[in-house]
């Protein structure tokens, strides 16, 4: 489970840095509980405790400055990998 | 007096509208850039697959065609030899076009490697004239040359510029019907200029506009050439800027000929 969410981390990082370059790591790099291990390999560490309020965490922390459409993006980053997970295991800003 | 923009703090409010407004411009480009990252992705395939394939095939066919001809398989009859012979000629321009498709990719893409030396141009264009000679008098045109005085000496790559004057060449001949072809070559204030001037269909002003582009075929090119396949004179253009000089067209419009110039620096 941490596994897949770590992707998302990733994956959400690696799509906002399309739009707004390295900017992307900075603002990822802001939100407690995520680690960035190497930016260039695009490795980051989502503590145990509560990963999927870290994946919440760093949609806000995009969508406060970015705006609606910073969202969407996070959301279409890992649109195919929500299908085959259950509810309960989706992070609430990515339902 | 008014208060200039430096000393007005900026509303939280107006500086939030500003970075989503940039946000949603950057994520337009971003979506560009994907679309033509992907149409990349698709070209590298496809060239994979022409050169892979349909060259391949092309090749193999070849083979058999050359091997009826020389007798690998046997005594043939004149109708057959006739066949091989057209099919061999079929399969000899197919590879040549998909080798000028592959070769300007290759170009676009950096991959050409120009083996630059000091050489003499004007030896160049003197062989490509004797060359293109039985071409252009076998269909009734006059292959005129000029070449003054001077210093022909240039950085380049042999081949790469004997491609461009064979390109520059050929294309006169195709494109005229009738007349002649003259080839004027001079140094001019230590830069090198060739031109070469036909009595072909000549170049509409929207035309001159994608002369040069990939695949920029004129409008009527293909009445006159049915092979044209847009490739030739965005090669030559490759070539040309990557030995630093300017390759350009110029007509008096339609029916009127066309004069083609390369210019490069003489050392």
């Amino acid at each position: 489970m941490n596994a897949t969410l770590n992707t998302f981390a990733i994956r959400i990082i690696k799509e906002q840095e399309l739009v707004i370059g390295p900017l992307a790591w900075s603002e990822a790099r802001k939100v407690p509980g995520l680690q960035v291990i190497d930016e260039k390999k695009g490795e980051v560490n989502l503590q145990d405790d509560d990963p999927k309020g870290i994946i919440d965490k760093l949609v806000a922390q995009y969508e406060r400055i970015f705006g609606k459409a910073s969202h969407a993006v996070c959301h279409d980053a890992v649109q195919d990998l929500l299908a085959s997970m259950s509810p309960d295991q989706v992070p609430s800003s990515l339902k | 007096m008014a208060d200039t923009n430096q000393n007005t703090p900026i509303d939280p409010g107006e500086y939030k509208k500003v970075t989503e407004a940039m946000y949603k411009q950057n994520l337009e480009l971003a979506r560009l850039y994907k679309e033509v990252d992907s149409l990349n992705h698709q070209r590298e395939s496809l060239m994979h697959l022409i050169n892979h394939k349909v060259k391949g095939a092309f090749t193999h066919s070849k083979y058999i065609f050359a091997g009826l001809l020389d007798g690998t398989f046997g005594e043939v009859s004149p109708e057959v030899k006739k066949f091989a012979e057209q099919g061999l000629e079929s399969d000899n321009m197919g590879i040549a076009t998909i080798n000028l498709f592959l070769n300007a990719a290759n170009m676009q893409k950096g991959l050409i490697k120009y083996d630059m030396k000091k050489i003499d141009f004007q030896d160049l264009v003197i062989k490509s004239l004797e060359e293109k000679k039985v071409g252009a008098e076998s269909k009734g045109l006059a292959l005129e040359s000029n070449i003054k005085d001077g210093n022909y000496m240039v950085t380049g790559d042999k081949i790469w510029l004997k491609e461009v004057l064979n390109n520059l060449l050929e294309n006169a001949i195709k494109y005229s019907v009738k007349g002649k072809i003259e080839v004027n070559l001079e140094n001019k204030d230590n830069k090198i200029l060739l031109s070469v001037k036909d009595t072909g269909i000549g170049i509409t002003e929207e035309d001159k506009k994608k002369l040069f582009t990939e695949g920029g075929r004129g409008k009527d090119s293909v009445k006159v050439n049915i092979d044209s396949t847009g490739y030739g004179l965005y090669t030559v253009k490759l070539i040309i800027e990557a030995h630093k000089g300017r390759v350009w067209a110029e007509s008096e419009g339609p029916g009127k000929g066309s004069t083609f110039f390369m210019e490069l620096d003489a050392i």
